[in-house]
């Protein structure tokens, strides 16, 4: 074995050291740089629609205990492209931004990959922006530090704006 | 994705349906949905590129130091290689949205760790079962196999919340368990392991585990208490004693460590786990004033008191003064090893060709010198930065969480790991001064092998079960593009 392979097996495990941290980091690109921003296919925007359900069927599976509680339990879209559907608010967080692994995923011009989250408090939900580009609106104002959000208020990120409901 | 959509539209169209005619309608219906698993697909391609690294190291190692490739180690490292994608097969079937990076990760790491070790048997003619080189392959594949136990076991991390002061107990007594006096043995002057027969472990590696746990489960429940009541003395509100009484038993078994077992390292990495969880879960910077000002207290008591920790400190301070460098205890290792660094220069002086056998403990605390020698200043940044990136996975799957212990649970954990690493290599490259720890994943020893890879587990375990799948996605409808420029 010549040293000069030698040198040149040692370089090259190197290379492929090097090269197997950045496959990583390419990977990763998104969680590094934010969501790029893109058209997506109308398909995959009209996807949700058809697994949404009738609100007949929904409103018997929501337990009786709603009552018992103040506390939003429901998140509705009230402007933008899904205007009208609603989600079932989680137990603790939901995260909202570009990003896939938000809870929801607004994907906009003006959305952030990690845009705000809502944060459920002592029996009611606070909004808080994460340091977005465009900002997340209370009812009209933009909000600074981590802010309640009343029932039947409107929040607008981006174009969509959605309600919290009991 | 969209499949997880739990969404419903408000007033909807159409002849109403019976309720029950439809359920039992839509039971009749089975649909066997299969979503492709990218993140696991995504892993076993870093894991294949990743057992491909660790082949070569081997095989360069043997081509350096003997001038010709053997098939006798490879075989038997090829079992570690087995048992890696025998864990990855279990994440596809129990974990398939856990995190597709650490696994990789911290193979290549342990992959590099082997091939050094088996580098020093070449260089100190050791070889069979005794020989480090194997014993860590067999390490391994015991801690691999734990970890797959690990994930099969705990299928949902929150079950981890309920035994928090079970872990507190056990990570009391992992990290107690040497002073007892005839299980407990001293090696170098710390006195660390537990001996029972021909086995020697170190317990307080896992302890970190088990504290780990115990403050995230503790923290959870006990923040807004330790943040919010208390007497205001000096501008910071100091906690009720109440609500510091488990904390502040942790904290004095670790200083009894520091005092009773010579061990600086164990205690540093302890005080920082408990300095930065509790940081985290109030989020006041007092904490940490206050923390590093005991610690720096605590350490100049220490450098004047105890002569270990003092002639450390000479050592670092004056490592190339040569009475120093000839006195017992004193930088002898730590100027080996810089001079390793040294030799190495960018690129190395290529695995199986430098020296790394003149530092004693090179196989253990030195591995990093050792490394730096032979893959030289780019191998050791590649190394770093797979520590880095490791790191910030854990940071992320924190910061991804949808409970709170989880995310306390994800940011002690790789706190851990980012801690020991940092103490490990400032201590070898002359940062701060030296305490014997072991750099994760990377040195000889089976107990600090089976508590990383536990934590690689647990991390996994994480990351699965705080993956945030959208429950909504809402897109724009496709405009007029806007054209930039012609």
């Amino acid at each position: 074995m010549g040293g000069l392979t030698l040198l040149i097996l040692r370089l090259a495990f190197l290379a492929v050291l090097w090269a197997f941290v950045f496959a990583i980091v390419y990977t990763l690109r998104s969680d590094l740089f934010g969501h790029r921003v893109r058209r997506m296919p109308t398909v995959a925007a009209s996807a949700a629609a058809p697994v949404a359900q009738p609100v007949l069927g929904a409103r018997t599976a929501v337990p009786t205990s709603a009552q018992s509680s103040t506390a939003a339990r429901r998140l509705v879209i009230t402007g933008g492209a899904k205007e009208g559907l609603e989600i079932d608010l989680p137990a603790e967080q939901l995260t909202i931004g570009r990003s896939s692994e938000s809870g929801l995923v607004i994907r906009d011009d003006y959305t952030s990959t990690h845009h705000a989250r809502l944060l459920n408090w002592n029996d009611g939900w606070v909004i808080q922006d994460l340091d977005s580009t465009n900002g997340t609106y209370l009812d009209g104002v933009r909000i600074i530090v981590p802010t309640q959000v009343p029932l039947n208020t409107p929040v607008k990120i981006g174009t969509t704006s959605f309600e919290l409901r009991r | 994705m969209t499949a997880s959509v739990s969404s419903r539209i408000a007033p909807s169209a159409g002849p109403p349906i019976d309720a029950g005619a439809r359920a039992t309608f839509t039971r009749s219906i089975r649909l066997k949905l299969r979503v492709p698993a990218r993140l696991r697909n995504i892993e076993l391609g870093l894991l294949l590129l990743a057992c491909g690294i660790n082949v070569a190291a081997l095989a360069l190692v043997q081509l350096g130091a003997l001038g010709a490739v053997h098939a006798g180690i490879q075989v038997i490292a090829a079992g570690m290689t087995m048992l890696v994608l025998a864990m990855h097969v279990t994440l596809r079937i129990v974990a398939p949205d856990a995190d597709p990076f650490i696994l990789p990760i911290v193979t290549v790491l342990n992959g590099i760790g082997v091939a050094m070790i088996y580098r020093l048997d070449l260089a100190d003619k050791s070889a069979g079962w005794t020989s480090g080189g194997i014993r860590q392959i067999v390490w391994t594949c015991v801690a691999i196999a734990i970890t797959i136990g690990v994930l099969l076991l705990i299928r949902n991390h929150r079950v981890l919340q309920r035994y928090r002061y079970i872990s507190m107990i056990s990570g009391i007594a992992l990290l107690l368990l040497p002073i007892l006096p005839i299980i407990g043995s001293a090696k170098n002057g710390a006195r660390l392991w537990v001996e029972i027969g021909p086995f020697s472990f170190q317990p307080g590696e896992l302890g970190k585990v088990a504290l780990a746990i115990f403050f995230a489960g503790y923290l959870v429940s006990a923040r807004d208490s330790l943040s919010m009541v208390g007497r205001k003395v000096l501008g910071m509100t100091f906690p009720r004693a109440r609500d510091l009484g488990p904390i502040l038993v942790v904290f004095a078994a670790s200083m009894a460590v520091l005092v009773f077992q010579r061990d600086l390292g164990t205690a540093l990495l302890y005080f920082g786990l408990f300095l930065v969880m509790i940081y985290v879960a109030t989020g006041r910077s007092g904490w940490i004033v206050l923390g590093l000002g005991m610690f720096l207290v605590g350490a100049f008591i220490a450098s004047q008191a105890l002569t270990y920790v003092g002639g450390r400190v000479h050592a670092w301070l004056d490592a190339f003064n040569p009475a120093i460098y000839d006195a017992n205890g004193g930088s002898y290792q730590l100027v080996q090893g810089l001079f390793g660094f040294a030799n190495g220069g960018l690129i190395g002086t290529g695995l199986g060709l430098g020296r790394p056998d003149i530092t004693p403990l090179a196989a253990s605390d030195y591995i990093v010198s050792a490394l730096g020698e032979e893959l030289g200043l780019g191998g050791l940044f590649a190394i770093l930065a797979l520590y880095l990136l490791f790191v910030s996975r854990g940071f992320r799957i924190a910061f991804a969480g949808q409970d709170d212990f989880g995310r306390l649970l994800a940011v002690g954990l790789s706190f851990v790991i980012a801690l020991q690493v940092f103490i490990v290599i400032g201590g070898v490259t002359r940062i701060i001064p030296l305490t014997g720890l072991t750099t994760p994943f990377l040195a000889a020893g089976g107990s600090s092998l089976v508590a990383n890879w536990i934590i690689a587990a647990l991390l996994l375990r994480l990351s699965d079960s705080v993956r945030n799948q959208p429950r909504l996605v809402v897109e724009t409808e496709p405009r007029d593009q806007l054209v930039v420029g012609q």
